[in-house]
């Protein structure tokens, strides 16, 4: 199967102004995302994953690196303005991505304002969007400041779909959420992707909802992916110190489930004006060796997709647990939940 | 076996004297239309010097309103209009002004979310903590500031001698919440609320943050409540559990108790929405009809939402119940577990 989105090599260095000095935002990321899969991207702020985002989008120009979508290169304006529409982008903050003067059926439509479709079949397809993440009739008369959060990010997420988009990069769609509004549009975001086979690269610092929605995930740190591959491999088998030190630091709602603390990173993240030479994480990591610092580990494969940057991944391993925490704490939940449920209610989203 | 709960009853047996003893607390909104909105409804707690006591539930549980409270500042324009906040042995509401202002800051201390929105961006960080130091401690200047250095060493900021000239523009999100969090214990606070001051960091810093919060609450035998959006934080961090529903708390237990046998069907249908496993999340919630004609009942708040809600529930407003001994649930039917 040929990958919808292919990204090789990419970086973007940002000047700073007054200064000869540079950001290195990203610094050689290359992933893929195939026709209806979800790609979860993670990593601590200033990782540059929104960056990664925006350049995928267009929205800025990348330094270096090629950004291939359908097969074709993206870039120039031509090939752009083809594919408008078929890759969109759902914010943070659904209160402040929408026009508070707008009601909610007009900043839906929108979109296809700009692409020229008629009135009537815009209307058609607003009303059709909005049954697809079940906004009822009357709620599309309303301004933005009446919904509550998690109904806004249904309205962003409408407001992304009506082009019919073939990719979907949600950047933090659920880090302003209460958690039953978070679930609510997790379950939203499967079943369009289960209906119409849309892609998705999934911004978060969120890693269990990023466990439970992707089937790949990409793990950034200053502008490089450290770590790549099955989610549920890298997930309960993580072969980079990084990767390790940030499971690690996932407080699942169940006080037994303590994912491994073997490694637990100090400090904070470098300055990407200065970015250490060798490897990025030496200077937090408890496994740097001198070659480390010196040199930069290349990817090693360790088979199923399953990519790692780090000299010393076998060592990482021998702290593997073997175990799968996060299926096993949905196990445990589903045993402690299931205790005198109440007939499920007929329809959900 | 069941028996309502006095105030008296929701102290666990084995306990010490609380440090904080919250009782009746009710705090209203005055609307434009005749009756007010009741944000906290007679709210009653215990906290014991050195344990965190944990504070879940989504926006407009009245998380805030009740930690602003507590030291006597409800958010505008919100009236306290009944309850006591016992604060080893004095109620607090009925000290004279003056003496409230000293208190807070010196024994009740509060870290809220957004650091840099709380510092002062034309004064060093370390001055403004050691001006915390001076003033409520009335020590001079030079032990202020030699407290504030050890303050920050205690916060793990790197390179603390020279990030004590440091404003607050020059620190990262994470630091500069290090330096709040410095701030607020500076004077070795015996109360200390946390008001989602983790919600914005990043794991790994967060994971530092909360291991720094619990050595110092329990080096200081301080008493902490921890508020917060993220169930899962608790489970790891708190002593004890309380789930906030509508200014009530549903369920109080252990960390133990409260994850492994929730008992109140909105404590249930908060963990399945963190499982995120669809089966369990449709059981847990009522169907959208009976959400939709949610009317303010006399009964459960919670009924209108709640998929096990029978005819006593809109009309009976549910007691306090201990199930077990530290266990304690506001439910005319909670869950049973074999």
């Amino acid at each position: 199967m040929t990958a919808l989105l292919e990204v090789t090599n990419l970086r973007k260095r940002f000047p700073i102004a007054g200064s000869r000095n540079v950001v290195q935002a990203i610094n050689g990321v290359t992933f893929s995302i195939a026709p209806g899969e979800t790609l979860g991207l993670v990593g601590e702020s200033g990782s540059g994953k929104t960056t990664v985002g925006r350049c995928i989008l267009g929205l800025i120009e990348p330094s270096d690196g090629s950004i291939r979508f359908q097969g074709k290169q993206l870039g120039d304006q031509k090939a752009t303005r083809a594919l408008r529409g078929k890759i969109q982008l759902v914010f943070q903050e659904p209160g402040e991505s929408l026009d508070p003067r707008y009601r909610i059926g007009l900043s839906i439509e929108e979109p296809l304002i700009a692409q020229r479709v008629e009135a009537a079949e815009r209307r058609n397809r607003m009303l059709e969007v909005a049954r697809l993440v079940g906004l009822s009739r009357e709620m599309l008369e309303l301004y933005p400041a009446e919904m509550s959060a998690g109904q806004q990010q249904r309205v962003g997420i409408a407001r992304a779909m009506i082009t019919r988009p073939e990719l979907v990069v949600l950047d933090e769609p659920t880090s302003a959420l209460d958690p039953t509004a978070r679930a609510d549009i997790i379950e939203l975001l499967m079943k369009i992707q289960g209906d119409l086979g849309t892609s998705y690269l999934f911004i978060s610092h969120d890693l269990s909802t990023v466990r439970f929605i992707s089937h790949r995930v990409a793990i950034m740190y200053l502008g490089m992916v450290v770590e790549q591959g099955d989610a549920a491999g890298v997930f309960a088998h993580p072969r980079h110190p990084y990767s390790m030190g940030l499971l690690s630091a996932v407080l699942l709602p169940h006080p037994h489930f303590k994912l491994d603390a073997s490694v637990s990173l100090a400090g904070e993240i470098p300055s990407p004006i200065n970015l250490p030479k060798g490897c990025f994480l030496a200077t937090r990591c408890p496994f740097a060796i001198d070659r480390c610092r010196t040199e930069m580990p290349p990817p090693t494969d360790l088979g199923g997709g399953h990519i790692v940057h780090c000299f010393r991944n076998q060592d990482v391993a021998h702290l593997d647990r073997a175990s799968d925490t996060f299926a096993e704490f949905q196990l445990e939940t589903e045993r402690i939940l299931s205790a005198s449920a109440p007939a499920p209610a007929p329809e959900l989203v | 076996m069941n028996a309502i709960v006095s105030s008296e009853m929701l102290v666990p047996a084995q306990s010490v004297a609380p440090a904080l003893s919250v009782r009746d607390l009710r705090v209203e909104f005055p609307t434009a239309m005749g009756a007010p909105t009741v944000a906290i409804k007679n709210l009653s707690f215990d906290i014991e010097p050195g344990t965190i006591l944990g504070l879940v539930g989504e926006s407009g549980a009245g998380k805030t309103t009740l930690a602003r409270s507590i030291l006597n500042l409800p958010p505008m324009p919100g009236r306290i209009t009944n309850g006591e906040v016992w604060f080893e042995g004095t109620d607090l509401r009925r000290l004279p002004e003056e003496e409230q202002r000293e208190r807070r800051g010196r024994d009740l201390s509060i870290v809220v979310p957004n650091p840099r929105g709380e510092l002062n961006p034309l004064i060093t960080v370390g001055d403004q903590i050691a001006t915390r130091a001076q003033v409520h401690l009335r020590i001079d200047k030079k032990a202020a500031q030699a407290r504030a250095l050890e303050m920050l060493q205690k916060v793990q900021i790197p390179d603390p001698k020279r990030r004590m000239n440091a404003y607050a523009h020059e620190l990262s999100g994470g630091m500069a919440q290090r330096v709040v969090i410095a701030m607020s214990l500076v004077c070795s606070p015996r109360f200390v609320i946390s008001d989602d001051a983790t919600s914005g960091l990043d794991v790994t810093v967060q994971a530092q943050i909360l291991k720094l919060m619990r050595d110092l609450a329990f080096e200081q035998q301080s008493a902490m409540l921890f508020i917060t959006r993220d169930v899962g934080i608790t489970a790891h961090f708190c002593d004890r559990v309380a789930v906030m529903y509508s200014g009530e708390i549903m369920e109080i237990a252990s960390r133990e108790d409260l994850f492994l046998d929730p008992q109140h069907p909105y404590t249930v249908m908060l963990m399945a929405a963190f499982s995120h496993n669809a089966k369990l999340r449709s059981q847990w919630r009522a169907p959208d009809e009976s959400r939709e004609n949610a009317t303010p009942s006399v009964g459960c708040s919670y009924a209108s939402r709640c998929p096990k809600a029978q005819s006593i529930c809109h009309v009976e407003h549910p007691e306090l119940l201990e199930r077990r001994p530290g266990h304690v649930v506001r439910c005319h039917f909670p869950v049973e577990r074999t």
